[in-house]
């Protein structure tokens, strides 16, 4: 696992489970995925995928040339797929945690909110 | 935004990167419906964090090599320090009470460092490196209103010892393996011990050269060492060095000031100082490019 995996490289890392894809692709999903809220830039998805490339949690699928300019897809490794297995883990724990803090707060106020 | 603008925000990016992922980039921001400022500020941000990550990559290795080596050559240094002040008291005991606190406190810091930095200890390690610089501090300190250059003139081992602190920061974690070229070093270390202990460097020429020796075993054990670690090496020497040049011809009149006029002495600037902690950092910086660039199998990735 990463330790403290940013949103957009959770996003990517998610973006990538689905398919391989080229960066222009990754950009839309994660916009889709998250309704609009998340919208990388070019700098950030490249530096990101620099370093996934890194760490070994993603690798290059194909290479394709799209009017005269290179398009590559990148795929998730099984080292990306754990760690993002991790992360999801991680994530939906402390969902569980703070929903259930939550329920207890409301159970403790009767419904009442501050 | 055009294309051509595109291009020499790019060319901000690492050669190295730019050879990767530039075309990909550029299909990317064209494809992308949002030109404009934020774009463009994004670009740079990207390009300067892709230089902050070459200039780190690859470093933990080397830096546990710097640790290592570091601590051993700054204890054998305070051990001879140490050793001269024992001769002092022997030869003037009427002028000469005891040896300094702070060199002991120096000795052992930089023992301790020395040994953590070899068994991988990495907390004991910054423990023991943090003494030791607060003692290569403490030492010059003491003097300094009385005489500035004191300070000046002890700069370059407080660099030193605060590169040999950050270093075992940084150094891959639990390390236990041997650098290569440590006898040499070691030797090194012997003669630096012998030079303090056995030579007045005031009346022998011997002592100096057993310096200069040293220095030469010190250069072996980096010449030793495989290319890529060597120029990773010359980013973290690169400050200590720098300081004597700065020093010597940056600070030149201002010693020399207070040399001639003890009554009105000078103390160190704020500027000055500014440029005494900025200039050993641009070193290395400078430096990390430089030897990136001439060795590109140092890339952030490959």
């Amino acid at each position: 696992m990463l330790p403290g995996m940013n949103e957009p490289t959770f996003l990517i890392l998610t973006a990538l489970a689905g398919e391989p894809m080229h960066g222009y692709a990754v950009i839309e999903d994660v916009e889709h995925m998250t309704d609009g809220r998340v919208r990388l830039r070019a700098g950030t998805l490249y530096a990101a995928l620099d370093r996934l490339r890194g760490e070994g949690l993603i690798e290059v699928d194909r290479e394709e040339v799209v009017q005269s300019r290179l398009r590559r897809y990148y795929r998730l490794t099984g080292a990306g797929e754990q760690s993002l297995e991790a992360e999801t883990a991680r994530l939906r724990a402390q969902a569980t945690l703070a929903e259930g803090r939550l329920r207890a707060r409301r159970t403790n106020f009767g419904g009442a909110t501050a | 935004m055009t294309e051509n603008r595109y291009r020499r925000l790019l060319a901000l990016y690492p050669r190295d990167f730019r050879q990767e992922y530039g075309d990909e980039m550029l299909g990317v921001l064209m494809a992308d419906p949002r030109p404009g400022p934020a774009q463009a500020f994004d670009i740079v941000r990207g390009a300067i964090a892709a230089h902050l990550r070459l200039m780190v990559s690859g470093q933990s290795r080397v830096a546990r090599i710097v640790q290592i080596f570091g601590a051993m050559l700054l204890f054998s240094i305070a051990l001879g320090r140490v050793a001269v002040e024992v001769r002092a008291r022997v030869k003037y005991p009427e002028f000469v009470s005891s040896v300094e606190t702070v060199s002991w406190a120096r000795l052992a810091g930089w023992g301790v460092a020395m040994v953590a930095a070899y068994l991988g200890w990495r907390l004991v390690g910054a423990a023991g490196a943090t003494v030791g610089l607060a003692g290569e501090i403490a030492a010059p300190a003491q003097f300094y209103l009385d005489t500035p250059a004191t300070v000046l003139h002890a700069y370059w081992m407080i660099v030193a010892a605060a590169i040999v602190l950050i270093a075992g920061l940084v150094a891959v974690r639990g390390g236990r393996e041997e650098p290569r070229g440590i006898f040499w070093v070691a030797a090194a270390g012997a003669l630096l011990v012998a030079e303090a202990t056995l030579f007045d460097r005031l009346f022998s020429p011997v002592g100096n050269g057993l310096v200069m020796a040293a220095a030469g075993l010190a250069g072996v054990a980096v010449f030793r060492q495989e290319p890529e670690i060597r120029a990773r090496l010359l980013c973290w020497v690169a400050p200590v060095l720098v300081t004597v040049p700065l020093v010597q011809w940056g600070f030149g009149g201002f010693v020399e000031h207070n040399m001639r006029h003890p009554e009105s002495l000078q103390l160190i600037n704020p500027v000055q100082w500014a440029v005494l902690v900025l200039v050993p950092l641009a070193a290395f910086a400078g430096v990390s490019m430089l030897s990136c660039r001439d060795l590109p199998g140092l890339s952030a990735r490959r």
